[in-house]
């Protein structure tokens, strides 16, 4: 498996006599060297503390197995499940909406947001597992969390608008007792004229 | 048959006249700039007496470059919005009196838009667009019928963050091409990058900048580090949203994308992604009246129906609000 992203490479190696993932973000030659390295440090750092907060919760994130800053490299666990995305075109779609909305009020009780749920970044074996963490940050900001949603919402919308998976996943992110301001939060987002239009 | 297309910009600073024919050939490019009072920032109704005055001027400037008279103009179009509104007022009613005058139908369009369709005329056919001015910046590309927002500032645009930094330092109007002639060294110095997504915002940066000018840096290393900083930013939002759209284009507009260090930085950028970097010259970049008439002359070869609305300035006219009828 290999996929080049915006913002690095994610590709399958073998380390140690197993396979796992590693990730290396893109040298990018426009940035001046200093800033590049500033920037590459800040966000493998902040990457790996926050796939550390929540393993350390129990939240099931890939297990981190190494962090280098000289060559700007993740390796982690490979978990070998399918997207949520193919996931949601099976009769138990149901169940994994609940279990995904369930997974992402555990992740904001850790005061972290993912930055880029989309069914793209779930994986399901017999439970599901959350992946890619490049944008997420420490934050309790309901308007982060509901900026979640929205994300979430929208890749629902854009790839599976032949489920009405909308009701179903806010029922279950509800369930969370810190949800009710997030969802009024997310209200006052999905109002804005840029995300209105955004849908079209 | 050929058709002459006049344009008519009037949103910020600037008030422009621009004729083009409709095989894109362009025949006038008339501007005339505004300049604010030392240390102040632009004052709309100053800057829609300085219109009122010059788009006149402008009007027979162009018309004369072009070797035509009123007559052999088959659409006026003006911007209508985004802006501020005295100085869209002062457009519209010059358009108005000059249509209406020679019996020429009228067309109001997205100033943005524009900014991006003249980029078209360069041979980009579906890129991504870095268009980056004084109030605006902002990522943009075509999806299902609309030139869809894709990241944008949050706070203010780059170019009136590098003009107010510029007025603090004691440069006047316009500050961005000031800051790049003092910019020197290649030494950065730490300043806020702010990268949210494909959203951007500026005011952090500017606020440390001035901060470090003011407990002692040089304004050469200073100015050096505000444009490393932001253009980064900007590349690296339009490199998402190259990657996220799948497009293989990249196109430049705006003001501040005269600047040579950003030139340079994108097209490194588009060469590291393999995609294609567009550049309009410079005098197609800055606000300009040959891109409005060549964007009302895309929509009404489409067959654009005009409505009432069109006619009507909107100074919170966004990008998305466009339907895009004419490709």
């Amino acid at each position: 498996m290999k996929f080049r992203g915006a913002e690095a490479i994610v590709e399958t190696v073998e380390w140690n006599g197993q396979i796992v993932v590693s990730k290396v973000r893109n040298k990018r030659g426009y940035r001046h060297p200093s800033l590049e390295k500033r920037l590459v440090v800040e966000r493998l750092r902040s990457e790996s503390r926050i796939m550390e907060r929540l393993l350390s919760r129990g939240i099931s994130v890939p297990a981190l197995y190494s962090v280098n800053i000289s060559d700007n490299s993740l390796l982690m666990e490979y978990i070998d499940g399918s997207t949520l995305e193919k996931a949601l075109r099976e009769k138990d779609f149901k169940n994994h909406l609940v279990k995904t909305a369930e997974l992402l009020t555990m992740i904001h009780s850790c005061n972290v947001v993912h930055g880029d749920p989309t069914t793209s970044n779930f994986l399901v074996t017999d439970k599901i597992h959350v992946i890619d963490f490049g944008l997420s940050s420490i934050s309790e900001d309901d308007e982060d969390r509901a900026s979640d949603l929205r994300v979430f919402l929208e890749s629902l919308d854009s790839h599976h608008s032949e489920i009405n998976g909308r009701d179903i996943f806010l029922s279950a992110y509800t369930k969370w007792a810190k949800s009710k301001p997030v969802l009024e939060a997310l209200k006052v987002l999905e109002l804005r004229g840029r995300y209105n239009l955004m849908r079209g | 048959m050929s058709t002459t297309i006049l344009g008519i910009e009037s949103t910020a600073h600037t008030a422009g006249v621009g004729i083009i024919t409709s095989e894109g050939t362009i025949l006038s490019n008339q501007r005339s700039v505004y300049i604010p009072e030392e240390g102040e920032g632009i004052h709309p109704r100053e800057a829609a007496n300085h219109h009122s005055e010059e788009l006149p001027k402008l009007f027979k400037k162009a018309l004369d470059e072009a070797n035509l008279s009123s007559r052999d103009i088959s659409l006026v179009s003006y911007a209508r919005g985004p802006g501020l509104g005295p100085c869209l007022r002062t457009g519209a009613t010059a358009a108005r009196a000059f249509a209406y005058s020679n019996d020429i139908p009228l067309l109001g369009v997205n100033h943005c838009v524009a900014h991006l369709e003249i980029g078209l005329l360069e041979g980009a056919k579906d890129p991504v667009l870095l268009y980056l001015s004084g109030a605006n910046t902002q990522v943009i590309a075509y999806a299902a019928g609309r030139y869809r927002v894709f990241g944008e500032t949050i706070d203010i645009g780059i170019g009136n963050g590098l003009d107010k930094f510029a007025r603090e330092a004691g440069m006047g109007f316009p500050g961005g091409p000031k800051l790049e002639k003092i910019a020197e060294g290649d030494e950065l110095i730490n300043l806020p990058y702010s990268v949210k997504g494909m959203d951007l915002a500026f005011s952090g940066l500017m606020t440390a900048a001035k901060q470090k000018l003011e407990s002692g840096y040089s304004l050469g290393q200073l100015a050096y580090s505000v444009q490393e900083t932001a253009f980064a930013m900007s590349c690296e939002v339009s490199e998402r949203a190259l990657a996220h759209t799948g497009k293989t284009e990249l196109v430049l507009g705006g003001g501040v994308a005269c600047n040579s260090r950003l030139r340079e930085m994108a097209m490194t950028m588009a060469s590291e992604r393999g995609v294609k970097c567009f550049v309009p010259e410079k005098a197609l970049c800055v606000d300009n009246g040959v891109m409005v008439a060549w964007l009302g002359h895309q929509m009404m070869n489409a067959d654009y129906q005009i409505t009432e609305e069109d006619n009507v300035v909107n100074q919170r006219y966004r990008t998305d609000m466009v339907e895009v009828t004419w490709r």
